[in-house]
């Protein structure tokens, strides 16, 4: 197990992660896949920091997983203001803000 | 034995986020997440981050997924139609993106590095004494705001 | 000098003072008495001015003013040229002038008051434009009051305007000689790109001493003549002279007789020293001079309108003229330019006193007209027998001269064809004479002899029909300044000559009188026999169906040619850009949609760049 088999793994999760949020159609499913990608994140920073001998990647960490969390948290408000007030949660359909 | 554990874990990992994607059922999907969330928080362990291990399962397994899970019971978890928009595109943004990403893996330490990411003490002293004080009073701002507005947004009669 | 200045005063101020002051127009007679002073006085001031020249004592002299500054130093300047030709040819349109403005105060009396007051201002303004254009200094006044000249004509033909035939025929005459005037335009703008003057006796000099290139100079002459040929009816720009009748009688006599359409052959004969250097356009001008006299002539024959038989007639006559240019006999030309505006114009005021008295003019619908109406029938006689060149009219002095210079110049197939038209020349204006004065028929009604105002001009231009022989000497003499070089005189023509002439008349009244008189003949039943050539001459050799071709087909059809590229490849241009524009804008607006998955795959793709950018180091 070496750093670079950590990185290896984390851009794969990555990327399978942003496929998720490209391709799929349900709000939450994206969110999901957002969170798939956070967590390859941390991964890779907590490898850096492990391989050389510093904290600060942790704590660097810590405060992402605690943003990620609010972060969630306003997001399915949204979601669930979506369904409930345009009766949808496919993103195709939310697609208002534009001009 | 550890190479064993690690290779064991990623694939775990891997294989939850396979699920989240390609799960028609939301539920699934979650579970497909929480698999990946468990195995990061093990590659956590044995990269001797005990603390963020615990971190991890408590708050993302525990906090968010439960979170998403509620929200999929109110929302539903089915979509009618196709699963994808424009999935080739997707896989080819994805797959560039993990070519861009790779060129990163140079010039990186070969050998195994040393241990010591478990020094729980340090990292509070860090944290809360003496180099992230204020940003860590400025992130329990942020999550005061968060909960403000997800409970404004999320309110019956809308945020009007 | 000052004289000359009244030349042209006299109708310019009777224009202007009817033009200005409505109420002058509106009163009808007032009008017309005043510009009737104009031409007074015009005539005197031409007389006084000609008078030198006519004895041979007189010396060209020229007044100018500055009129442009030329870059490079150079000045266009304008003026009044007096020498012989211009004299003599001032005095001539002031004196036809004035009798046809005399004969019109009774010719034109039913007209309402303003309608008079309309006509005679015309008059008076087509007068000082004549004037101008036979004083003019140079080439570009030539142009100048040439144009001007061609704006009173158009006025006058369609003064009846409330008749559409009449709109129709003044604008025929007006674009016919248009396209006379482009060719005139372009010759000016040659002579002026290789010469630098417009002055009549700069260029003659100039060329003469070599100081201009020849080949410019004959390119400049040749556009000078295009122009000619319209005003002076040549073919294929005759068409507009028969129309043309649809004006008032006395308005033909005037424009279609005896000035404007002489106009052309005075610019030819004034520009003559330097037809020297042009043999091959000389040629030329011979040449359709010669088909002019011929076609005119023998569409005069079939005619049987009375006042169009003097259109056709005239057609001739400027051939003849035209033909005597080409031969190199400018004098000759001159002469019976002088010698036919008297007997054409008498002519046509007889025919004029005619339809005054029987309302018609088809010669088939009038006859017996002798009796009643003696001094017009004595003087359609004389203008009859002056145009035939009868010995010893007018006529045949001018005529033998130019029958003389066209055999003696080398030309001796022009020569025989212009023997046949004097033939026919007879022949036509016999059978009109005879139709409408004699014959077994007569009109309806009581025709009467016209009155005092009417006759006396008659009389007067009859007088010079019939002694205008005496002019013969004076002629080389009032040309001698002016043309010079003197184009070499060619000695008197032979006797052989007046005889040809004599017997081709005889023998063209015999024809006539035969047939129409003596009704020896039913020249109907030649008409049939004559069958594919009665067609042609009844279509007028289809000049004008010509002209309607190149019309519609060539000219409406390259319109609509550019109007279909207009239309496919310049519209169709800017219609393809827009319809570009519009596909490839629908296409750019689905970034725009809204939906923020789409939003991503950009930023994605920037990301990936960026970390390629950054990582790639």
């Amino acid at each position: 197990m070496s750093v670079a088999s950590v990185l290896w793994l984390a851009f794969a999760v990555f990327s399978v992660g942003l496929f998720g949020l490209l391709a799929r159609r349900h709000a939450i499913a994206a969110l999901l896949s957002i969170e798939l990608m956070f967590n390859a994140v941390n991964l890779a920073i907590v490898g850096l920091s492990w391989s050389r001998g510093i904290l600060s990647g942790v704590v660097l960490v810590l405060f992402a997983i605690a943003i990620t969390v609010a972060e969630i948290a306003v997001g399915l408000s949204l979601v669930l203001l979506a369904a409930r007030r345009a009766k949808t949660v496919v993103l195709d359909d939310l697609s208002e803000l534009r001009g | 034995m550890r190479d064993a554990a690690f290779w064991v874990l990623a694939a775990l990992m891997l294989g939850g986020a396979a699920v989240v994607v390609t799960a028609r059922s939301l539920v699934r999907a979650a579970f497909g997440l929480a698999a990946a969330l468990i195995a990061t928080a093990g590659i956590y362990l044995l990269l001797t981050a005990p603390l963020l291990a615990a971190v991890q399962i408590l708050l993302y397994t525990g906090g968010v997924l439960t979170l998403v899970v509620f929200a999929i019971v109110v929302v539903g978890g089915e979509v009618s139609g196709a699963m994808y928009r424009k999935p080739l595109a997707a896989a080819a943004l994805s797959a560039g993106t993990f070519i861009a990403l790779s060129s990163a893996v140079r010039g990186l330490p070969s050998r195994p590095p040393v241990a010591g990411l478990d020094a729980g003490a340090a990292i509070g002293v860090s944290l809360f004494v003496r180099d992230y004080a204020v940003p860590f009073e400025l992130l329990s701002v942020l999550l005061l705001a968060a909960v403000i507005g997800a409970l404004l947004l999320a309110r019956k009669d809308g945020p009007a | 000098m000052t004289a000359a200045f009244w030349v042209l005063g006299g109708p310019a101020a009777a224009f202007a003072a009817i033009a200005l002051v409505p109420p002058l127009r509106r009163s009808g007679r007032a009008a017309a008495y005043l510009a009737v002073a104009g031409s007074v006085v015009s005539l005197g001031a031409a007389l006084a001015l000609a008078a030198p020249f006519f004895l041979g004592t007189g010396v060209p002299s020229a007044v100018t003013a500055l009129w442009a500054p030329v870059a490079g130093g150079g000045a266009i300047r304008f003026g009044l040229l007096v020498d012989g030709l211009s004299a003599s040819m001032a005095a001539l349109v002031a004196l036809v002038a004035l009798l046809v403005q005399v004969y019109s105060l009774a010719y034109m009396d039913q007209e309402s008051k303003p309608a008079l007051g309309r006509y005679f201002a015309y008059h008076a303004l087509f007068a000082f434009a004549m004037q101008g254009l036979v004083l003019a200094h140079n080439l570009l006044q030539t142009y100048v009051f040439w144009e001007l000249v061609g704006l009173g004509s158009y006025l006058l033909i369609g003064f009846y305007w409330e008749k559409p035939e009449a709109g129709r025929a003044a604008l025929k005459a007006f674009w016919t000689t248009r396209i006379g005037d482009v060719g005139f335009a372009l010759g000016l703008l040659v002579l002026w790109g290789a010469t630098g003057t417009f002055v009549f006796t700069e260029l003659f000099a100039g060329t003469a001493d070599g100081t201009y290139a020849v080949a410019p100079i004959v390119l400049g002459l040749a556009g000078i003549y295009v122009g000619a040929m319209g005003k002076s009816a040549q073919v294929p720009l005759h068409v507009w002279l028969p129309d043309a009748m649809e004006g008032p009688t006395p308005v033909s006599a005037l424009i279609h007789a005896a000035t404007m359409v002489a106009a052309g052959v005075y610019l030819m004969v004034r520009v003559s020293p330097l037809l020297a250097y042009a043999p091959g356009l000389c040629a030329a001008i011979l040449a359709i001079g010669v088909t002019t006299a011929l076609l005119a002539g023998s569409l005069a024959i079939v005619e049987r309108d009375l006042k169009r038989v003097l259109a056709y007639s005239t057609v001739s006559q400027l051939g003849m003229m035209m033909a005597a240019i080409g031969a190199g006999a400018p004098q000759a030309a001159y002469f019976h330019l002088l010698t036919h505006a008297f007997f054409k114009a008498l002519l046509f005021l007889t025919a004029g006193s005619i339809l005054h008295a029987v309302h018609t003019g088809d010669l088939f619908g009038m006859g017996r007209l002798a009796r009643r109406m003696p001094v017009t029938a004595a003087c359609f006689a004389a203008g009859a027998l002056a145009l035939a060149g009868v010995a010893p009219t007018a006529g045949f002095f001018s005529k033998d001269e130019i029958l003389g210079a066209v055999l003696l110049g080398g030309h001796p197939i022009a020569f025989g064809l212009l023997v046949v038209n004097a033939a026919l020349t007879a022949f036509y204006i016999g059978r009109a004479f005879f139709l409408a004065m004699g014959g077994a028929f007569g009109p309806a009604g009581h025709p009467h002899e016209s009155p005092w105002l009417m006759t006396a001009p008659m009389i007067v231009l009859a007088a010079g029909a019939l002694l205008g022989g005496a002019l013969t000497p004076a002629v080389p003499r009032l040309l001698a300044a002016s043309i010079s070089p003197p184009v070499a005189e060619a000695g008197k023509p032979p006797m052989l000559v007046a005889a040809l002439g004599t017997l081709a008349a005889l023998a063209g009244f015999s024809a006539a009188w035969m047939g129409y008189q003596r009704r020896s003949f039913v020249p109907a039943r030649v008409h049939a026999a004559l069958g594919p050539l009665t067609t042609i001459l009844a279509r007028r050799y289809f000049v004008d169906d010509a002209f309607v071709f190149v019309y519609r087909r060539l000219y409406l059809g390259g319109s609509a040619a550019v109007g279909w590229f207009d239309r496919y490849v310049l519209d169709g241009a800017v219609n393809a850009l827009a319809w570009w524009t519009w596909l490839f804008a629908g296409r750019l607006r689905r970034l725009q949609n809204g939906r923020v998955q789409d939003a991503l795959y950009a930023l994605v793709a920037g990301v990936i760049l960026l970390a390629w950018l950054a990582l790639s180091r």
